[in-house]
């Protein structure tokens, strides 16, 4: 009983109840002997120099209602959300590392109607990782890019959603949106947990048009899905995840764009490779008329960690559609798990309507090719049209000098 | 012990009167509608003279100075019969006793208008001053409480019309199809505390029937309420006491046919009676020292005991003290297995098998005391303390057969939870009242309370599991696992509410004539309310950590392991550029709000009479401020952090009442009222749950920041028999700008408050009748039934609203929590036949329809608690005067419980069923 009470009445008889419950409640000390903090070690690629910053140590971090353009020579600690309000624009230079303090509360983030200009290089990447000492999955949230592209979680028009981290607005009816352009960018240890049920994403596009350039980015290392597409048109390219403990690529609220060239590597802690929700399926598919996810992926290269049991390459869920084409699948239990009903998620319908389907495929170490628990009756041949041509994509060509593993 | 209270008065009348060569009588007046316990301020006069006088607080009387002779003596008491006594014979010197008892007659009620000193325990004094009062309510006193068994004053005001109670945990109390936003909870007239974080009143099961006077639900608007009111205004009074000694001991027991022989478990750390004593310490000190797996909860057998006493004190001059008290503790055990899902429009989880074990217990104390300096003037000072627990455990998917759609190993299979958290609310209230009288122009009342609530709840601990099913073959090999997807799946979890309200009450009754009486009056109130709450992640350290003992988690989440086999995380770090990160440190409040409310009002009323007439017009003038300041994660950056809304409103109103005759009335009532949001609604905190997330939205307080209510009542009421009653009401409102609860368009499908339409719309009818089937000789019912029900249409439009959250909706339907139909009943057997035997039966039935628990919003259909009916048997036995043995079968039909979720493409899914068992008790009460 810590606080005081008005001690009228019958206060001393709860009191009295009270003590008769055991406490023994050990105290904390924190003994904090600071073994002088080791920020060498940023990450595992090797790829950066030792930089030699010139200019100042700046703290990032607050709703920027300007625009904000980050200088090379000045080094950038991101201590907070640092969100680009409507109408600004962020433009960091190529070559920029950003640290994240540790804290799910830590991300940046691109309004509706504000862009980012994030453009690296092949051997000058833009890397967003974690400042900590040790750095480890989940220690700061990661890139959210929200835009104006049509969602299916609301009735359309200008009805907006507002995002699982920091709930900004996103969606609309502008499918060529656009919120900026990201290429040769690397996110590092994302994906800290924003509530109970919510986490960071490496990277999120939420309602992003495809006006928007996207190609050249890695999700490495995070503590939830690496890539995912909440609604949106937005097409990208040369997309790595590694490392993602939760899906690697995923999609769900009517997303409709092109990913072409997709590396996925599982590590040892993961869920699908990809996951795909044709809806959002805690608030339903609300638009009319109603439209699922769509999108189309060309060549990909999924690596999982082995044929073990509970394995899972592709989940394809709620009514999802979509085009697989050139796909290489290697060491999983399961290929493609393809999940619906016959009501709202209606996953089966798709295949025998022919809008989700795979082209050209390889399995390689994988048990099952193809299991359906949609509740519609098809067979494999009507899901995966071609076997054993597939190429994937030739990782090694573009992952050289901005990727890690 | 009667007889030689009198025999002392006797002796010490009999001293008094000796010189004065006259005689005089003397004697105990009874009631015979409470027990026979005194009746006071009864009229007891000498028939043809002008001697006369009333009966004090423990039903005494003297007339002294009566010449010799022979008398006629005269009772009466208004709304009882008149009893008179012949051939009394006074001589010079003696005192005369004469002792007689009154009962309750509808008819004869040309007194003048019930003061509020009836005794209002007595359901025939209620119907009176039903009958009499100038607006519309119902109250339900302490003996239809025990004579229909009821324990608490939940149960109680669920036997009133147009209202309806919600089973279990949630609890719920509905007025006409409104819920818990639209009613108000006071306690003698002065506001009382929630003690619920999801709830703006008081859970009335806390309120024994051992504290409770009467309960008094007045479905339409007098200006002395709170302009919050759109439902009604429930009022508890309080146990007073004004006669000689007594002392009364009660014991009892029982058991739940589905909870016996189950092994219970509950929270470590917490007691027998409800309390826990670690809220001094840091949540992270009890993390670390504390074990995580529940212990032992005892045999399911519930006990519970009260006692009461009260004493009365005469001090000085015509002044008097009298003293109540009573404590009371009871504890109760529930075993629930059902089924739970969160289905959306897909299966999201689903345990096909779940087991609850619940342990609850409420511990009361109350103390009255009222010091009366004569007949006008009067304080009161009540202490109430409530203690109130529930330490739960639930099993989620106990046949293995759990599903989560977004699980890691297995989505078809094997997911199970465990959720073991212990809630502990204590409240108390302190009051001062008063009551003068001034040359019986002016009464003056006033009344203020000072309210603490703490609600906490301590230390839940949630753990989740994937391949359950592999602890359930016998293969000691295969072990399920952790799912740890987030670093929160597995979680400790401390949540602390206390709120602080000083709150007070004046009436100035002005009678400017027998047909003209005037009232004004001012109600403040300013309330706080602190609200914190920090969280502790258990991340599993290695992939698939697996679990050999479901039943020793300890063996895992103890010190030795944290950095090696799990790290525990919380979201706000202590100071991470110091390197005390949110990683195996201890932590920051996790959110934190702080809420104000602040309310002055005046108001004005007249009650003018003229005939038949009674005209009772008022008005209230109330300022309302409200705020929230809060700091919770996971908002846009620039979230203000900070809501206010400041508002004057003008509330008129008027009652009337038209007696058609001396044995009915027709009444008819309007009011504006208002509704505004409560602090959880406001703040934009998210709640979760195992199977949802609630949160409120600050934009509630932006304009508007309330409703507007309007409020029309008709009703035509028949007292057309001793304690009988035909009443037939029609009630109509309008609430514009409502808040409901609905989904939220976000990525997490967060339920939040919204202002969702323009107005919703409520037009009802209520029939009741009470009847004596079968009476005696004196006319005492043998046999009696009541009945009452309500029929409902209601209708609300729902849009969709965009701001800080948005909502999507395009639909007019039902407002949540309304039945279109409810019906309460009770059969009442009482032979009067046995000398020292008195026993009572009753049998009481109620029943709800379909009403919708939660609004789907989008593609989502609405949630709906399916309709039951529920019977309760009760059987009291007094023997003599000492001794009663109750007995009682409560929840006989044992009704399934059922939540679906409408409207999906496979029709309704069922989204929670279980049955609550059924309840066997006896009790044994002595009177010294």
């Amino acid at each position: 009983m810590k606080t005081n009470y008005l001690l009228t009445g019958l206060t001393a008889a709860a009191l009295l109840f009270a003590s008769c419950e055991a406490d023994d409640t050990a105290e904390i000390v924190i003994n904090n002997t600071d073994n002088s903090v080791d920020n060498s070690v940023t990450n595992n690629g090797g790829t950066n120099e030792p930089e030699e910053p010139t200019g100042e140590a700046i703290d990032l971090q607050g709703t920027m209602t300007s625009d904000l353009v980050l200088d090379s020579n000045n080094t950038y600690t991101l201590t907070g959300p640092l969100v680009m309000a409507p109408n600004t624009k962020l433009t960091i230079p190529a070559g920029m590392t950003i640290r994240a303090a540790s804290g799910a509360n830590v991300y940046i983030a691109i309004s509706q109607d504000a862009v980012i200009d994030a453009q690296g290089t092949s051997t000058n990447p833009i890397v967003l990782t974690s400042a900590a000492s040790s750095p480890a999955a989940g220690d700061w949230g990661g890139l959210i890019l929200l835009g104006r592209a049509p969602i299916n979680s609301t009735t359309g028009g200008s009805a907006t959603s507002t995002s699982e981290i920091g709930g900004l607005p996103y969606g609309g009816s502008d499918v060529s949106d656009f919120s900026g352009v990201i290429r040769y960018v690397r996110v590092e240890y994302s994906g800290g947990a924003a509530d109970g049920q919510s986490e960071n994403n490496g990277f999120s596009f939420y309602g992003v048009g495809n006006g928007t350039t996207v190609d050249h980015i890695q999700a490495f290392e995070g503590k939830d899905d690496g890539i995912e597409f909440f609604g949106g048109t937005v097409n990208a390219s040369y997309l790595s995840v590694v490392n993602a403990q939760d899906d690697s690529v995923d999609w769900t609220e009517g997303y409709s764009g092109t990913l072409t060239n997709v590396y996925i590597k599982q590590g040892v802690s993961h869920d699908k490779a990809i996951e795909a929700d044709g809806f959002n399926t805690d608030i339903g598919n609300n638009s009319n008329p109603v439209y699922f996810s769509a999108p189309t992926l060309n060549n990909v290269l999924i690596v999982g960690q082995g044929n073990t049991e509970g394995t899972e390459a592709v989940r394809l869920r709620a009514g999802t559609q979509g085009e697989f084409n050139n796909v290489i699948i290697q060491g999983y239990e399961e290929g493609f798990d393809l999940d619906g009903d016959s009501g709202d998620s209606p996953t089966g319908q798709g295949v025998l309507d022919g809008l989700l389907f795979v082209d050209t495929v390889n399995f390689d170490d994988v048990t099952l090719k193809m299991k359906n628990d949609t509740g519609y009756e098809f067979d494999e041949s009507d899901f995966i049209m071609n076997e054993g041509d597939a190429t994937g994509t030739d990782y090694d060509t573009w992952k050289a000098g901005w990727t890690v593993e | 012990m009667r007889q030689f209270y009198l025999f002392l008065i006797g002796i010490i009348f009999s001293a008094a009167t000796w010189a004065q060569g006259t005689g005089s009588i003397v004697g105990v007046l009874s009631d015979k509608e409470v027990n026979n316990e005194p009746l006071p301020f009864a009229t007891v006069q000498i028939k043809n003279t002008s001697k006369g006088t009333t009966t004090d607080f423990d039903g005494l009387y003297e007339i002294s100075n009566v010449e010799a002779g022979t008398y006629t003596l005269v009772f009466s008491f208004v709304g009882y019969e008149t009893v008179e006594v012949p051939n009394v014979v006074v001589e010079a010197d003696k005192v005369t006793t004469i002792n007689a008892g009154l009962g309750a007659t509808a008819a004869a009620l040309d007194e003048v208008v019930i003061t509020t000193t009836v005794s209002r325990e007595s359901e025939v004094a209620l119907l009176l001053e039903q009958k009499k009062a100038v607006s519309i309510q119902q109250s339900i006193g302490a003996d239809e409480l025990a004579r229909k068994g009821v324990s608490d004053a939940a149960a109680a005001i669920a036997k009133i019309s147009g209202v309806s109670k919600q089973s279990g945990g949630a609890g719920n109390v509905y007025v006409r199809g409104l819920g818990d936003r639209y009613l108000n909870t006071t306690y003698n007239g002065l506001t009382l505390p929630s003690n619920d974080i999801e709830k703006k009143n008081m859970d009335l099961d806390l309120f024994p029937s051992d504290i409770i006077q009467n309960v008094a639900v007045s479905k339409a608007y007098s200006t002395k309420f709170y302009g919050d009111f759109a439902a009604s205004n429930i009022d508890v009074i309080s146990k007073d006491y004004k006669g000689k000694f007594f002392l009364d001991i009660q014991l009892g027991s029982s058991i739940n046919t589905r909870a016996i022989g189950q092994d219970f478990t509950r929270s470590e750390g917490t007691g027998y009676f409800g309390f826990y004593n670690r809220y001094d310490n840091n949540p992270f000190a009890v993390i670390l020292s504390h074990p995580v797996d529940p212990v032992d909860g005892g045999t399911p057998i519930n006990v519970n005991g009260s006692i009461s006493g009260g004493k009365s004190f005469e001090m000085g001059e015509g002044g008097r003290l009298s003293l109540f008290a009573t404590a009371s503790f009871a504890n109760d055990y529930e075993y629930r297995r059902g089924s739970a899902a969160d289905f959306t429009t897909v299966e999201k989880q689903v345990y096909d098998d779940v087991e609850e074990f619940e342990y609850s217990t409420t511990t009361t104390a109350m103390l009255n005391a009222i010091y009366s300096l004569n007949s006008g003037h009067k304080i009161t000072f009540n202490s109430l303390f409530l203690n109130s627990s529930s330490d739960e455990v639930g099993n989620f998917g106990i046949d293995g057969n759990g599903r989560n759609r977004d699980a890691i190993l297995n989505t078809d299979s094997g997911f199970f939870t465990k959720n073991i958290q212990f809630n502990q609310d204590m409240i108390f209230v302190n009051q001062l009242s008063g009551l003068h009288t001034f040359d019986e122009e002016f009464e003056l009342t006033w009344g203020v309370g000072y309210n603490k609530v703490f609600s906490n709840q301590p230390d839940r601990k949630r753990f989740a599991l994937e391949n359950y099913n592999l602890a359930l073959d016998n293969d000691p090999s295969t072990n399920p696992s952790f799912y740890n997807n987030t670093n929160f799946d597995n979680q400790r979890y401390f949540q602390n509410i206390e709120d602080e309200e000083l709150n007070s009450r004046l009436n100035l009754e002005y009678t400017v004539s027998d047909n003209f009486k005037l009232n004004f009056g001012y109600n403040g109130r300013t309330k706080e309310r602190f609200f914190k709450n920090i969280r502790y992640g258990y991340d599993l350290i290695a992939p698939n950590t697996p679990v050999e003992d479901i039943n020793n988690l300890d063996s895992i989440f103890n010190v030795p392991n944290l950095g090696t086999v799990y790290d525990t995380f919380v979201f706000r770090a202590i100071a991470p550029e110091l390197g005390i990160d949110n990683r195996n440190y201890p932590g920051l409040d996790e959110n934190r709000y702080t809420g104000n409310l602040d309310i002055h009002a005046g108001y004005i009323n007249a009650e003018i009479t003229t005939g038949n007439w009674l005209f009772v017009p008022g008005f209230r003038v109330e300022s309302f401020n409200q705020s929230i300041t809060y700091d919770v994660i996971n908002l846009p950056p620039d979230a203000s952090g900070y809501a206010e809304s400041y508002e004057n409103f003008y509330l008129p109103s008027l009652n009337v009442r038209y007696a058609l005759n001396d044995d009915s009335n027709l009444r008819f009532s309007f009011a504006k009222t208002v509704s505004f949001p409560e602090f959880k609604e406001v703040a934009p905190f998210v709640y979760e749950d195992v199977t949802k997330r609630v949160g409120g939205n600050p934009d509630l307080l932006n304009d508007p920041s309330f409703s507007d209510v309007y409020n029309i009542d008709l009703k035509y009421e028949w007292f057309f028999g001793k304690s009988e009653l035909l009443s037939i009401a029609g009630f109509a409102k309008e609430i514009r700008n409502p808040v409901n609860l609905v989904i939220a368009n976000d990525a997490t499908g967060t339920r939040r408050y919204f202002r969702t339409g323009e107005k919703a719309n409520v037009y009802g009818v209520e029939l009741e009748v009470r009847k004596n089937l079968v009476t005696d000789a004196d006319e005492n019912a043998v046999v009696s039934a009541g009945i009452n029900g309500t029929y409902m249409h209601t209708q609300q439009d729902l849009r969709s609203s965009n701001g800080l959250f948005s909502s999507t909706l395009d639909r007019d339907d039902e407002l949540q929590g309304a039945s279109p139909f409810l019906i309460n009943a009770d059969i009442n057997y009482s032979p009067t036949s046995f000398e020292n035997y008195k026993p009572v039966a009753n049998l009481i039935y109620s029943y709800f329809a379909d009403r919708i628990d939660a609004l789907g919003s989008g593609q989502l259909g609405n949630i709906v608690e399916k309709g039951y009916g529920t019977l309760d048997f009760v059987w009291r036995n007094e023997f003599g005067d000492n001794w009663e043995i109750n007995a009682s079968a409560k929840n006989l039909l044992d009704p399934d419980i059922e939540y679906v979720r409408e409207g999906t493409s496979f029709g309704d899914y069922t989204t929670s069923i279980y049955r609550r068992g059924i309840n066997v008790g006896l009790n044994v009460k002595y009177k010294f």
